[in-house]
């Protein structure tokens, strides 16, 4: 592993240290800060990660728009676990939120046609909640053609 | 990748937007994903799956064929 290598780890690793610490997204002086790194360093790690799909900026920015399954924007699904609150980007990284931070917790989203409510329910990595159908627009082979999108 | 009252809603939504059906799977099929995919991200050691991975990843949760393929033939 070369420098940039242990630095884009150590960055990326620290973005979700952050992201459950905080509730939020971090900004790149934040995780500076935590790692005792240069500003400018980090944003360079940031954008090496976004290349390699590793996490994605708000476009023109280092500022994170994702780090999946995290959204650093409010979505359509919300994501409640041990009393803590985050948004997933899509329900799939929803339900991700919940498997990454101990297999327990709740999602709320809207049907998308009627605008029904909704929820998913995870206790002990099982799914207690009953109903729906998750739906994928877009073949996995274009996911990445806009992520914004899935 | 969105969660619908049942396929009925899919359907409907999709052809007012004018989107291919594309595929359905249940939420304990998605939540099985999400185990998967997402165990280890806060791991030091992740990595991004190789396509041939990803779709290993996706055969064991059922999921097989065109609209799932990363690889190229």
């Amino acid at each position: 592993m070369d420098r940039s290598q242990g630095v884009d780890q150590a960055v990326r690793v620290e973005v979700y240290r952050l992201f459950v610490e905080l509730g939020r997204a971090p900004v790149p002086a934040e995780i500076a800060h935590a790692l005792d790194l240069r500003q400018d360093a980090v944003e360079d790690a940031l954008r090496r990660l976004a290349t390699d799909h590793a996490l994605v900026l708000a476009p023109g920015t280092p500022y994170i728009w994702m780090a999946n399954p995290f959204s650093a924007i409010p979505t359509p699904f919300s994501v409640e676990v041990g009393g803590r609150a985050f948004f997933g980007n899509c329900i799939w990284d929803a339900m991700g939120v919940v498997a990454m931070l101990g297999g327990s917790g709740r999602v709320r989203t809207w049907c998308p046609d009627c605008l029904d409510p909704m929820e998913v329910a995870v206790s002990d990595g099982h799914l207690t909640s009953e109903g729906g159908v998750v739906h994928y627009a877009v073949a996995a082979a274009h996911w990445w053609d806009d992520i914004g999108f899935n | 990748m969105l969660l619908f009252r049942s396929e009925e809603h899919a359907k409907a939504w999709s052809q007012r937007r004018g989107l291919p059906m594309g595929a359905l799977m249940s939420p304990q099929q998605q939540w099985d994903l999400a185990r998967i995919w997402y165990a280890d991200r806060m791991s030091p050691d992740w990595r991004r799956r190789t396509p041939a991975e990803a779709e290993e990843v996706f055969a064991t949760v059922g999921f097989t064929g065109a609209f799932w393929k990363l690889t190229r033939p």
